[in-house]
């Protein structure tokens, strides 16, 4: 069985420039449980799955993504920010049990 | 499948993958799929035109402008890439895409997700991957703040039922 839920990661390209629309890669560790499997002894396994997804930038909410069990296990996303200015980019993630899960990076504008 | 393999780099490795494969053979696909004469997509099942209804009220959604691209044929179920693209939508605090929706037919719970955006994300692009349980049409919604919404549809085969 796994080990980890809620290990988060955020990816940004490696160079940014002012202005620039990047793409940010989300994944967060979590089983997404829909509920209709059985463990191979027959027992249900109960739906447990991310269920929002709040993207911030600059402590402005920029992003929110309502999920049910239809997203992969060990849900991933990708989405664009537009990097007008430098800021910390901040993502949470909160579980159908109430777990919160929180990932920051900051968008820095790299040296000419 | 045991559980630890499914760790991080392989989905990552598979959704490029996937990503790469649907990109190339999607404008391909759709040509095969006009041409089968597939049944209508604009018409959905009952629970599915309630669940558009609850997100977007009696609005018509129009076909263009926001692209659905995924696999024609899926193999896991449990592992579908999708990826919405709007390009030539407006991203501006006046004009905007305020909200995705991306629904699976026939899914258990057909609405996969609702993504709602905002001007600092400067354009549409929502790349991510879904499960789904069989044969299913996907629509994909973008409801702009001003009123509109655009749809684009993907008719789906699946070979591994994803969701149990």
């Amino acid at each position: 069985m796994r080990t980890t839920i809620g290990e988060a990661r955020l990816r940004l390209p490696a160079r940014i420039a002012k202005g620039d629309v990047i793409m940010v890669n989300a994944i967060v560790t979590h089983p997404m449980d829909t509920g209709f499997f059985r463990t191979p002894e027959g027992q249900p396994i109960p739906a447990f799955f991310v269920k929002d997804v709040v993207v911030r930038f600059g402590g402005a909410e920029v992003a929110r993504f309502e999920w049910t069990s239809g997203i992969s296990r060990d849900p991933v996303v990708s989405f664009p920010l537009l990097a007008d200015r430098e800021g910390t980019l901040e993502v949470t993630w909160t579980d159908s049990q109430g777990s919160t899960f929180t990932q920051q990076v900051p968008v820095a504008f790299g040296a000419a | 499948m045991p559980d630890s393999s499914m760790a991080l780099p392989i989905g990552r490795r598979a959704l490029v993958r996937a990503a790469a494969v649907a990109m190339a053979s999607a404008p391909l696909l759709r040509i095969e799929r006009l041409a089968a004469g597939e049944p209508d997509p604009e018409i959905p099942n009952e629970i599915v035109a309630q669940l558009i209804r609850a997100r977007i009220g009696d609005r018509k959604p129009v076909r263009g402008k926001v692209t659905l691209d995924m696999p024609a044929a899926a193999e896991d179920g449990r592992i579908v890439p999708v990826i919405i693209e709007g390009l030539e939508l407006p991203m501006t605090p006046a004009q905007h895409v305020k909200s995705v929706y991306l629904i699976v037919d026939h899914n258990p719970d057909p609405l996969v997700g609702a993504f709602h955006l905002s001007p600092q994300l400067g354009r549409l692009e929502i790349q991510t991957r879904i499960k789904m349980k069989r044969l299913s049409w996907v629509r994909c919604l973008a409801e702009m703040n001003t009123g509109e919404v655009w749809a684009d549809y993907a008719r789906v085969s699946v070979s591994l039922n994803g969701c149990g």
